[in-house]
């Protein structure tokens, strides 16, 4: 489903050049729930901004499904993001001037099409994420962890067939962050839907089917959940221990 | 619920959330063309038109002024539209992120922008002239009126508004296409906080500047003189005035000094103000080029408004010194009234003269030196002529009883009479022969030096010459009465009456025929001897004639009074008459100085406020961190101070020097009235500054109450 080949990214601060993805290599099948790990700088926004298309890269091919997002055009790639693509940013970026249920709409209403349906949707999201009672309310007005839910949401509200969501449960107690992992679980189980997560909690990664390790602009390690979910966690957390070893 | 959330519900919605940046947008936008569209329809308006000398310095230096402010007004709705972009780009940028298309994007976003802009430029053009007729008006009612200042308008301004307003909605338009056509969309989405870093010259950039600066200001001043003269050429060529370039990247280099360094030095308290300075450098490009265009408005004010101290110190001085309270030249041919008429004037007037005196002049052709113009029209050529111009002429003798001194002149030379300053135009040190024009007597002479006068109707163009007693009898010899004339000079016994000058100037002007209405140009001899070699004299081309005549039914205007040949000295007159007569002139550059400041001190706000608006979260987190509202005050004080202060000194600094430099270069030395303009000036400086300080002031006050600071 997602093919990410030898992806290199740097940045251009000024005078000096910042390798940060340097040969970047994996694939998510369809349907799969995949987490990204890895220490933090280690450019696992960056990768997922690149997987969307919202920067550029340097070099190296992504594919999502049959089409090269970085060869469409701009409708296309416009119409792609919007109906396919759920998108947790680690900021949130909700818009300052819009109630939260509008936030969480805001996919449908650039199609211009908030049917019924989807405002039910939204209800039932916000229920779920236990955030009905700020539905009217502005993002200024809010907490932290309240528009992290919000903006998880709103990245479901179209029932995309990909969801790139970058550390959803940061900011969460382990209430939400149970009910972030299980909507995203709902997903993939009712809508065959992959997903890619980045995270630094080691137990919300135990919840995937693969967890890929990132550092130094490289995949380090990938590893497979074999079926027992603390057993998973307990591999993850050596896994990275030994990483974090490796200077 | 509602049905019927749309993208445009969203936008309008958004919209209002925006409001604050939208308001400053078209508070910029408006006040921008509100000065473009007062200051060309006060330029383009026929009463200006007419006071302004076409091709003078003054018209020059108002053009020069206009321009700059054209230039400051770009820079400025530039920077107040990219403000405005700089906070859209967020939401713009989310949007796109969640998968909206440029074309669902663009016709909205289009439409906003267009609106704001044609708004804001709309009313900001049409509320220029209420602005300018109440300014004017203003000044008419407190300061000076006369018949000259009735304004009009003519609508051949509106092409200039207009063209700005175009440029306005082109630049905007393309600012929204640039972003809209932006792949990067993080970039869209940061875009208010991402760095507009300057480039970093070292400690030498400063000093420079300043060279470059003056290299710039003397190069553009000498430059075109100097080319003229080693390329033989009567006027310099446009580019020459590209001389001037390194005095802008001058100006460039001192501010990025300022932003980039500071002019103090840091080494002992590294920390010190670093907040104001990481934030002047973390908008390094836009604080350069607002400081920029500050400096530029302020010299330009000041230029303005150092006008007036220089015209009307001169001018007061000398008819302060002239040793007669009347004095006045005319034709032996006209019938002007004899002296027991005017004493009986004077009379009806309470009045008693004293010290008359009365004296022969006579007109005669001098020789001199003529440019021609080569085939080419480029270069040219000097050519001596026997007969080429005409000039007063008076005898030893009569010099001597007029201005009491005991000159001599050697018999085959010629004095000339210059002002103390010895600044008169009229000293021609060519002429080697002198022509009786009736007789056509010739006789050989020589330049032998200069006498004195404080009487302008001698060192006027035409100018006035001494002869030996000799050589006067000989060349007045068959003149006609319209070669010869008289000169008459008087005293009031006490106090003097306005109201006896007017009467006796009207009286003079009445009696006057129509072959004496003519300017200083205009030239008898010239004529003609053109007119005899049977070619038509350029002065009587009709578009010459605005320059050759004058008209005596305008006898309250300016043109008349500053033209007219045989204008007399009345003391009392000149000075009533000399605000008068240069009202409009000194209305127009006290009001380039007004617009000037008005704009500097805008932008300068307008700066200081987005300070406030986009570092609102900076000063909300260092109240987290327990800064004390003194020291967020300071911060907000020091920025301000950078943006105000800096090029304010810059710009009063520069054109200081430049009027010294002025002042100095049209006769290489600094007379005395000169210098007391000088000091006027610096005067003034001392209070443009202290409304500069003000205006900091309260917008210091205005930010901090804004911020919530106390
Ligand atoms: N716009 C940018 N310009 C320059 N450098 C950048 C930019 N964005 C990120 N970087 C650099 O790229 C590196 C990777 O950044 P990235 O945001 O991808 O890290 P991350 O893995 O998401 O870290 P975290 O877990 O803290 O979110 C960092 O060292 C960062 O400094
Ligand atoms: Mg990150």
């Amino acid at each position: 489903m997602l093919y990410v080949k030898d992806l290199y990214k740097s940045y251009e601060a000024g005078k000096n050049k910042y390798q940060v993805l340097k040969g970047v290599d994996f694939h998510v099948q369809h349907g799969e729930f995949v987490a990204v790990m890895g220490p933090s700088g280690s450019g696992k926004t960056t990768l997922l901004n690149c997987i969307s298309c919202y920067i550029p890269f340097d070099k190296g091919a992504i594919t999502i499904g049959e089409t090269n997002l970085a060869g469409q055009s701009e409708d296309m790639l416009a119409h792609f993001r919007n109906t396919k693509i759920g998108f947790v940013f680690q900021d949130f970026m909700l818009l300052d001037g819009l109630t939260i249920r509008e936030n969480i709409l805001i996919p449908r209403i650039i199609q211009d099409e908030v049917t019924p349906d989807a405002e039910e949707l939204a209800n039932k999201l916000a229920s779920l994420f236990g955030i009905s009672q700020i539905m009217d309310k502005y993002p200024a007005e809010i907490s932290g962890g309240e528009k992290q839910r919000a903006a998880v949401a709103r990245s479901l509200i179209n029932h995309p067939l990909i969801i790139l969501a970058d550390e959803p449960t940061g900011n969460l107690d382990s209430k939400s962050s149970r009910a972030v992992i299980e909507a995203f679980g709902e997903a993939k189980s009712r809508m065959n839907a992959t997903i890619c997560m980045v995270t630094h909690d080691s137990f919300a990664a135990s919840f995937c089917d693969r967890v890929i390790l990132l550092k130094d602009g490289t995949v380090y390690k990938q590893l497979e959940n074999g079926g027992n979910q603390s057993q998973f966690q307990d591999d993850l957390l050596s896994a990275i221990k030994k990483m974090n070893m490796e200077i | 619920m509602n049905q019927t959330v749309t993208l445009n519900k969203v936008e309008q919605k958004l919209r209002h959330a925006n409001r604050k940046h939208a308001r400053l947008y078209l508070f910029c936008n408006f006040t921008a063309l509100m000065i473009i569209s007062a200051y060309s329809g006060l330029m383009f308006s026929p009463t200006i038109q007419t006071a302004f000398p076409s091709g003078g310095d003054s018209r020059k230096q108002m053009n020069v002024i206009f321009i700059l402010t054209l230039i400051g007004c770009v820079i400025f709705t530039i920077y107040a539209a990219s403000l405005f972009f700089r906070h859209k780009s967020k939401q713009l940028g989310i949007l796109m992120a969640l998968g909206a298309s440029r074309k669902r994007l663009a016709p909205t976003l289009f439409r906003e922008i267009l609106l704001l802009s044609s708004l804001s430029s709309i009313s900001g053009i049409i509320a220029g002239f209420p602005f300018i007729w109440i300014i004017w008006n203003l000044f008419r009612l407190l300061l000076i009126d006369s018949t000259d200042m009735q304004l009009d308008f003519d609508f051949k301004c509106l092409p200039v508004s207009l063209l700005f307003f175009t440029l306005v909605l082109t630049f905007t338009c393309f600012t929204a296409w640039r972003y809209l056509h932006k792949t990067n969309i993080m970039e869209v989405i940061r875009e208010e906080h991402i760095n507009e870093p300057v480039r970093e010259l070292g400690k030498w950039c400063g000093p420079a500047g300043c060279l470059l600066l003056a290299a710039g200001v003397l190069m553009g001043y000498w430059g075109p003189s100097l080319y003229c003269d080693l390329a033989n050429v009567m006027l310099p060529p446009a580019w020459m005035n590209l001389l001037y370039a390194p005095a802008f990247a001058g100006l460039y280099m001192i501010m990025l000094h300022a932003v980039v360094h500071g002019f103090r030095t840091y080494k002992k308290q590294p920390y010190k103000n670093i907040l104001s300075r990481s934030m002047m450098k973390f908008q390094g490009k836009q604080t350069v080029n607002n400081m920029i265009v500050v400096a530029l408005l302020i010299a330009g004010s000041c230029f303005g408004i150092f006008y007036i101290p220089v015209t009307a110190v001169g001018s007061m001085m000398k008819y302060a010194a002239q040793p007669y309270d009347y004095f006045y030249c005319y034709r032996a041919d006209q019938s002007i009234p004899d002296e027991s008429t005017v004493r009986m004037l004077a009379q009806k007037h309470g009045l008693r003269i004293k010290d008359w005196e009365r004296f022969e002049y006579i007109t005669l052709g001098y020789g001199g030196i003529t440019s021609v113009m080569e085939e080419d029209g480029i270069h040219f050529h000097e050519e001596y002529d026997r007969i080429l111009s005409e000039s007063k002429t008076l005898s030893e003798d009569t010099w001597r009883a007029l201005s009491g001194m005991d000159t001599t002149v050697r018999s085959g030379t010629y004095l000339c009479i210059t002002n103390q300053e010895q600044t008169s135009y009229s000293v021609s040190p060519y002429a080697e022969h002198i022509t009786n024009m009736v007789s056509r007597e010739q006789i050989a002479t020589k330049y032998a030096g200069i006498a004195v006068s404080d009487f302008s109707s001698l060192t006027n163009t035409p100018g006035c010459r001494i002869l030996n007693q000799k050589d006067y009898d000989r060349l007045i010899e068959g003149l006609t009465d319209d070669w010869k004339g008289f000169i008459v000079r008087f005293n009031i016994d006490g106090k003097d009456s306005y109201a006896f000058a007017d009467e006796l100037y009207r009286l003079l002007v009445g009696s006057t025929d129509d072959t004496c209405m003519v300017t200083h140009y205009y030239d008898r001899v010239n004529k003609t001897i053109t007119n005899e070699k049977g070619d038509d004299w350029w002065g009587d081309q009709p578009s010459e004639a605005p320059f050759m005549r004058v008209n005596p039914k305008q006898i309250n205007s300016i043109s008349f009074r500053m033209g007219w040949m045989y204008h007399p000295d009345f003391r009392i007159l000149n000075q009533n008459d000399f605000l008068l007569s240069t009202s409009v002139l000194l209305m127009m550059f006290l009001f380039i100085f007004i617009v000037c400041l008005m704009t500097a001190l805008v932008i300068c706000y307008t700066r200081c406020q987005t300070i406030a608006l986009n570092n609102r979260y900076i000063f909300d987190d260092l109240r987290k961190l327990g800064a004390s509202p003194d020291f967020l005050a300071k911060e907000v004080r020091s920025q301000c101070r950078s943006v105000f202060r800096t090029p304010s000194l810059v710009g009063m600094t520069i054109i200081y020097l430049i009027f010294i430099l002025l002042l100095y270069g049209n006769d290489w030395q600094l007379v005395l009235t000169e210098l007391i303009a000088l000091c006027i000036c610096l005067g003034i400086l001392g209070i443009i500054g202290v409304c500069i300080y003000l205006i900091y002031r309260l917008t210091v006050k205005n930010i901090i109450k804004k911020l919530k600071i106390r």
